[in-house]
């Protein structure tokens, strides 16, 4: 009896959760069309490996790294965990969340979201942080980066965020509504179209170029962090035209590296040195490198990671059957990637799946 | 707080285990400490307005109430009660509608006088004085009035104790968009222990979730479009006059009584039922039987300390000796209405509103007769074909009479005559429809949505929904509710991607 | 009783004053005509009804309205 009328207040209940939790699928975006960003950072809960270095940052990581040629020409093993303005604080709780499940021995830190404390809009925010599995970390990188108008309940039940896409609901909603297909390599973004640098506005003056000390709390909080798990920090600048990075900015990050004896790799100084062709290597003109432009990259910093005590070849390693096999499978995806993009580029001049119908290819301030 | 708001729904959730769980005697000073959390959420200081009101209407009561057991023991001579209980009741009024009017009506004024001031070429101009606001100040000032008014006429003892009067001027689902209450009508549900009982939890929560269906989904879609074409009379002429009027009747309807459902439902969950303040008032054959129906306890209150006191005062007979049997009625109907205008708004348009609901109201009233022989002589006119002509006809009049809320006074004229001139139905074809933001989904919602209001109106006329929904096999309750769950949570417009709107009404 | 019913019959002759109980309540008089009644009936009777006892409750029906019409004649 008691059974029974358990069943029966159960039955409905279990329902209705059910109902619910498919709604909420369906609704949250998939990110599987022109807008991919959104699901870098559910990705890195797929890896079957362990990775010797970590990539933090911004769009200046995820498009700026491949970690496919890192493998190839150098077998080091590295992930980057990026998306779309990544403030800091979410970069630090990224690591925290990384560190749970593993130790790299390095990690690359990029310094551009420095310049940023406050995230202009939410929606980056929800890129950056749905991604993210629910612990401690998540919990208090929502706190600390959510806008005002945000609420935290909105995160643990998005629907209450993304209820309103009822309206614009597609067939990608259905499609992936349980599982996304791959869409990065290990973080990283791949473009093979190509747009030549053009002209940028000139630099504004800033009254004020010093860095926010929030940001500057979590710099060192990340510093503290891996020093604590003995990880070696390294910070870098990736090569980009525009938005301009001060002197002044510059000169902070210099100094600070020079404080904590920490590696600090300005790319835009050495993008003669790396080989970059403005007019080759970027697909929107300047602001993020195409995939010739994140390889020359790669090569650039591989020769310098294999240096560091720890990061071996493990391409030799005997005996380490699964990552070779699990690297062999990331290389073909690579390949197979890149090969249909560059067709489709030779073909049309665009890249459909980034551009959007009405304008024909031009989507500069999409992501920075 | 907002009805509206992540905060509310935690908070009454919240409230709900702790009013349940703690000994039954102490529950309305929990009603009354979560009163006073949900209205000083957004500064305490907004709590000296009804704290200031409370003290000073429970001290005046107080005395008023021993002056007329002096009066009873004959400690006191008759006529110095009356007067010494007139000057307290009049010291409360003043005072009270005073700090109303200031926070209200000085603005206006101010303006008014410069406009007089520079009419007559002063140059010297008033400033605005920026209030801190508090929410709700008309309805819980009105009802602490009524109750002070009662122990004046005698109607009921004072309450002696402070916290309880407290509770009854703050309660806090009701303060800030009514209904507005008597005192011994509440007495009981406030102060006496309530059981835990699951029907009050299932009919409140069921009617909480139809007040929100009816804000969210209906009145916070169709508002922007409404505000737009009634704000921009040049752009939106024509057809578009009536589509603006019918909108934003059902605009302000859904609401008004949405934001009325979720405060009874609410109170429900607690095991207090507060009156109704809407009776399916599209349905009304006139206007007179209109405004019973819509917004009912702010109508019984001006009926029955404006209209009636008025209306029967000595002051009223020596006038209708001088003028005329029907002078006193005629008087207070045009006060009622003036209160009624600027009660809703502190500007000429609701005054005009106001006088010109007056003048329906009389003129229908001088034609009762005329209307009564039409019945006697017209037999069909009896039938239920007249009588949905009658309902078209009472919803087009409010419809109308609307206009004079929101176009400037001369506008509603032209406005009119603009519709009835060169209204067409191609006009909602020329592209000024697609300027309102609605996309074919959200038309599609909004009409299911309106439907729905509708026919459960009607269901409503026919016996208490509720009460048939309740009589339902279980399964059939539960679909139902957690059906509407669903429409709310997912059609509704809130959050993100959709701008936050409050009630119109909470600011009154 | 009587004089009351005419007074009632004066103002609205549609209702049937002997049965009806909900007077006010349905709408058969109106703010206005109840406001007429009481005129009406402190001329006729020559009392003073208090506003304090004018609420729907008091004259739903016509003996309601009696009730307190010799309630009135009383306290005075």
């Amino acid at each position: 009896m008691i059974l029974k009328k358990i069943f029966r207040l159960l039955f409905p209940l279990s329902l209705s959760v059910g109902i619910l939790f498919l709604a909420q699928r369906l609704l949250m975006p998939k990110y599987m069309g022109q807008v991919v960003e959104g699901a870098f950072i559910e990705e890195y809960y797929n890896e079957e490996t362990s990775h010797d270095i970590l990539f933090l940052g911004d769009c200046e990581v995820y498009e700026n790294i491949s970690p496919i040629v890192l493998w190839r020409d150098y077998g080091i093993t590295s992930y980057i965990r990026g998306s779309a303005q990544q403030l800091v604080p979410q970069s630090y709780y990224l690591l925290e969340d990384t560190l749970k499940f593993e130790t790299p021995k390095a990690v690359v830190f990029n310094v551009s979201a420095m310049q940023q404390y406050e995230q202009e809009n939410e929606t980056y925010n929800r890129m950056t942080l749905d991604g993210m599995r629910w612990s401690g970390s998540k919990v208090k990188a929502i706190k600390e980066t959510m806008t005002e108008e945000e609420h935290m309940i909105e995160y643990v039940f998005p629907i209450l965020r993304f209820h309103s896409r009822w309206r614009e609901l597609e067939n990608d909603d259905l499609r992936y509504l349980f599982k996304r297909r791959q869409v990065t390599h290990n973080g990283y973004y791949m473009r093979a179209d190509v747009r030549p640098a053009g002209e940028f506005p000139v630099a504004r003056r800033r009254s004020d170029y010093s860095f926010d000390p929030k940001a500057w709390e979590y710099l060192e909080k990340i510093r503290m962090l891996c020093e604590e798990h003995g990880t070696l920090l390294i910070l870098m600048k990736a090569p980009s035209l525009y938005p301009v990075w001060y002197d002044q900015w510059e000169q902070q990050i210099k100094d600070y590296a020079k404080e904590h004896q920490l590696e600090y790799i300005n790319c835009i100084e050495r993008s003669d040195e790396i080989g970059i062709d403005f007019s080759k290597d970027t697909y929107d003109g300047g602001l993020h490198m195409n995939v010739y432009g994140a390889e020359k990259m790669s090569r650039y910093f591989g020769e310098f990671l294999v240096g560091i005590s720890g990061v071996e070849d493990r391409r030799t390693i005997a005996g380490e059957d699964v990552q070779n096999r699990v690297w062999k499978e990331k290389c073909e995806f690579y390949d197979q990637m890149k090969a249909a993009q560059e067709a489709e580029f030779a073909r049309l001049g665009y890249l459909k799946q980034f551009t959007s119908e009405e304008e024909g290819g031009n989507l500069y301030e999409k992501t920075r | 707080m907002l009805l509206v708001s992540y905060d509310f729904v935690a908070f009454l959730f919240l409230l709900l285990v702790v009013y349940y769980l703690i000994p039954r005697r102490f529950q309305w000073i929990c009603l009354l400490a979560a009163s006073y959390l949900f209205y000083g959420w957004g500064g305490a200081f907004y709590l000296l307005y009804p704290v200031f009101t409370t003290m000073s209407t429970w001290f005046l009561a107080a005395r008023i109430g021993r002056l007329t057991q002096q009066s009873r023991e004959k400690s006191l001579p008759r006529q110095q009660v009356k007067k010494s209980q007139r000057r307290l009741l009049i010291l409360g009024l003043v005072v009270n509608f005073g700090i109303l009017a200031a926070l209200k009506y000085f603005n206006f004024v101010v303006d008014n006088v410069n406009e007089l001031l520079g009419a007559a070429g002063v140059l010297r101009e008033f400033s605005h004085v920026n209030w801190l606001f508090p929410l709700g100040i008309s309805y819980y000032t009105f009802q602490a009035m009524g109750y002070l008014i009662d122990v004046y006429y005698r109607k009921y003892e004072p309450e002696r104790s402070l916290p309880k009067l407290a509770l009854f001027v703050s309660f806090f689902p009701q303060m800030v968009t009514g209904p507005m209450t008597r005192f011994d009508q509440m007495r009981q549900e406030l102060f006496t222990p309530h059981c835990y009982d699951f029907t009050n939890i299932k009919q409140g929560f069921r009617r909480i979730l139809w007040g929100y269906f009816k804000k969210l989904v209906v009145a916070d879609r169709l508002g922007p479009a409404i505000l737009m074409i009634v704000s921009c009379p040049e752009t939106y002429d024509g057809i578009y006059v009536l589509l603006g009027m019918v909108g934003y009747a059902i605009w302000m309807y859904a609401d008004f009584a949405g934001g009325m459902d979720i405060v009874l439902g609410a109170a429900r969950l607690f095991g207090i039922r507060l009156p109704e303040n809407f009776e399916q008032p599209f349905f009304s054959k006139s206007l007179a039987e209109f405004w019973r129906r819509w917004h009912i306890t702010l109508m019984t209150w001006l009926r029955e300390y404006v209209f009636f006191p008025m209306a029967g005062s000595r002051l009223s007979r020596r006038l209708a000796k001088l003028m005329g049997r029907k002078a006193p009625v005629y008087i207070a109907s045009v006060t009622v209405w003036l209160i009624a205008g600027i009660w809703h708004g502190a500007s000429w348009n609701f005054v005009a509103w106001g006088m010109a609901n007056c003048l329906v109201m009389l003129i229908s009233q001088e034609l009762t007769g005329l209307y009564r022989s039409f019945h006697q002589k017209f037999r069909f006119s009896n039938g239920k074909g007249y009588g949905y002509f009658q309902i078209m006809r009472t919803f087009m009049l409010f419809c109308c009479l609307e206009m004079f809320e929101y176009y400037p006074f001369e506008g509603v004229f032209k406005m009119l005559g603009s519709f009835l001139s060169s209204g067409s139905v191609r006009q909602l074809w020329d592209g000024r429809f697609g300027t309102l933001g609605f996309c074919l989904a959200d038309l599609v919602v909004l009409a299911g949505g309106i439907l729905l209001i509708f026919l459960a109106d009607i269901f409503q006329r026919t016996g208490k929904l509720g009460e048939k929904l309740d009589r339902q096999p279980g399964v059939l309750q539960y679909t139902v509710v957690f059906g509407l769950f669903i429409l709310v949570l997912i059609t509704g417009v809130y959050g993100h991607g959709y701008d936050a709107s409050q009630f119109i009404y909470n600011q009154f | 009783m009587e004089e009351l019913i005419e007074i009632l019959e004066d103002i609205n002759p549609e209702a049937d004053y002997h049965t009806c109980a909900s007077l006010i309540d349905s709408g058969i008089l109106t703010s206005f005509e109840l406001v007429l009644l009481v005129t009406q009936i402190q001329d006729t009777f020559g009392v003073r009804i208090p506003p304090a006892m004018i609420v729907p409750e008091n004259f739903n029906s016509a003996q309601a309205i009696y009730r307190v019409i010799r309630q009135v004649e009383e306290d005075q």
